[in-house]
């Protein structure tokens, strides 16, 4: 997928960069990382020694503002906004782009509603282009708008970065895809097996039919020397309605 | 005689190359069946699994006719790509191929295709031979390092590779004497789209009469059937990756995963009400139909049946009674 490869550049670039450096200085390369217009994964930073250092210093704030990249959202960060510092307007906007995606995970239709509270936005004008703009340009969704029934259709939502608990449920998901589909497989086969039996079936009929037919046909002509006045009228009459009784 | 290729030349064949080939073949067998009808069941008998590899073409007793014709392709740097063949006469007195025909065509296709040249030879049969040498040398006048390209027109139901062998000459030193010798190499098959949209059409031949509308649905099925199972078999390999990575086999690669997150998002991939509605409304049209169909043609039987029933019974009382039976 063309997001994955955008970003495996970047990824790969502030991973060295967040390796090479300890302590506070790693503030201003996550802020960096998390306004970067193009990154939307952020486990690999994450993953990395010295951010997680970070945790036990007392310049955590940072650290769990990049949590809150990766696993959160807007609304989240409006609850705890006193123990999170403060996020300038490109970390706004990434984080309300994060907050799209994990409405896309649950349901596949989003109504206006819902979106404008979570991205806190008021007209439907201003959220139409914050999706537009911000969302389906560069990628990270696919769908449809539909202004009648207010609501957004997805289609295609990039993947956000894994709880720790999701890979369980992806597991489960794809066992059932699994089933599924086996299962269709097996009902097609005795499909395809059932319409080859009909066929055989129906040939057979019709072979009996045409038998019979021609076994009355030969009788028939037997008797045909035997019958007196209008011979061919009798006959000809009787065998059409044998015929038709047959059929 | 065929060990692995060592020139480092990569070949690309095209599929055209390999229906010539066929059609040639069987063109000239089928040509020859009806007049030689007492070769005709040694013919078949050497088709099958002419193993041992020595086909006596020299015989008198014809074996599968073999044919011979001319590859034309493009060759740049290392990669050579075979597009095209067509057909020439062999003249097994002087073990050579036609010259003055296969010139005139050289020509000919140089107007049309000027970027063409003549690449090789083809021929079939089940193994590369000592007699081949010769044409082999004829035409390495034209091109140095002419390939050779040998179909097997036997079938072989357990076959998966198609039995065309692409054979370079090398020179190796045998017995303190160099001589050339064949050596098979490993080629790959390439496609325009053009020419897949015509493969896949022979691939998929419908039944020439039309079929009965069983066979049509079994095919119909078919296909749809062994899409889902590529599917499936995409699928399962994804889960054992899955399970694989929990169970901690492998590191945890972040990327893929959020790729996969998003692919079974998508997953129930319609459930909106209005497709239900449109489905079912679409399913019930169907059988509508077909029920009127069946009333129809129920009903055009009935009508026959007492036609037939009136012109038989009713020939006595033509008085006007034909009503009754109405």
């Amino acid at each position: 997928m063309d997001i994955e490869q955008k970003q495996a550049e970047l990824i790969d670039h502030f991973v060295k960069k967040a390796s090479a450096l300890k302590g506070t200085i790693l503030d201003p390369v996550i802020i960096e990382a998390t306004s970067h217009p193009s990154l939307f994964a952020f486990s690999e930073i994450l993953a990395v020694p010295s951010v997680v250092e970070l945790g036990g210093t007392e310049n955590s704030g940072y650290l769990d503002v990049l949590r809150l990249f990766a696993h959160g959202t807007w609304t989240d960060y409006k609850n705890n906004a006193g123990c999170l510092p403060e996020l300038i307007p490109d970390q706004v906007l990434k984080l309300k782009q994060l907050t799209v995606l994990t409405l896309a995970e649950t349901n596949k239709v989003l109504p206006y509603d819902q979106l404008m509270q979570e991205l806190d936005v008021t007209n439907v004008r201003e959220l139409e282009d914050f999706l537009i703009n911000e969302c389906m340009y560069a990628g990270i969704v696919r769908g449809k708008l539909d202004q009648l029934r207010r609501c957004f259709e997805v289609q295609f939502a990039a993947g956000r970065d894994l709880r720790p608990g999701q890979l369980g449920n992806m597991l489960q998901t794809l066992s059932n895809w699994l089933a599924t589909s086996e299962n269709l497989l097996v009902s097609i086969q005795e499909k395809i097996k059932w319409a080859d039996t009909m066929s055989e079936l129906d040939k057979k009929h019709r072979k009996d039919v045409e038998d019979r037919v021609e076994d009355v046909k030969k009788s028939l002509s037997l008797k045909k020397l035997h019958t007196v006045s209008r011979p061919t009228l009798t006959s000809e009459g009787t065998r059409r309605s044998t015929l038709s009784l047959v059929e | 005689m065929a060990s692995s290729s060592s020139s480092g030349l990569t070949f690309k064949l095209h599929p055209l190359v390999i229906v010539n080939i066929s059609d040639h073949c069987t063109r000239v067998k089928s040509q020859m069946n009806p007049p030689v009808t007492s070769a005709a069941n040694t013919t078949s008998n050497n088709t099958n699994g002419a193993g041992d590899g020595v086909v006596t073409a020299v015989s008198a007793a014809i074996p599968p006719p073999r044919v011979y014709g001319c590859v034309i392709g493009v060759q740049r740097g290392r990669t050579v790509e075979i597009f095209n063949s067509f057909e020439l006469l062999y003249d097994p007195i002087a073990h050579s191929l036609d010259r003055a025909f296969l010139e005139k065509k050289q020509e000919l296709y140089k107007k049309v295709f000027p970027h063409f040249y003549i690449l090789g030879w083809y021929s079939t049969g089940s193994d590369a031979e000592e007699s081949d040498m010769h044409i082999h040398k004829g035409l390495m006048d034209i091109n140095e390092s002419p390939v050779y390209v040998l179909l097997n027109p036997s079938i072989n139901p357990a076959q998966k590779d198609p039995p065309v062998n692409i054979y370079e000459s090398e020179l190796h030193v045998i017995d303190g004497i160099p001589q050339l010798i064949f050596v098979s190499s490993s080629y790959t098959i390439e496609t325009v789209e053009a020419e897949r949209i015509s493969v896949d059409h022979v691939a998929h031949l419908k039944p020439s009469d039309g079929g009965s509308a069983a066979t049509q649905l079994a095919a119909h099925l078919t296909g749809m059937h062994s899409a889902i199972k590529m599917l499936n078999n995409r699928v399962r390999v994804l889960h054992h990756y899955l399970v694989a990575m929990q169970k901690g086999e492998f590191a945890c690669e972040n990327s893929l995963l959020r790729q996969v997150s998003s692919l079974l998002r998508r997953l129930p991939a319609i459930e909106s009400e209005k497709f239900q509605d449109d489905f079912l409304m679409e399913y019930n049209d169907t059988l509508l139909i077909t029920y009127l169909a069946m009333f129809t043609n129920c009903s055009s039987t009935m009508n026959e049946l007492v036609d037939k029933f009136n012109t038989a019974y009713d020939r006595h009382s033509r008085r006007g009674g034909r009503t009754a039976f109405m």
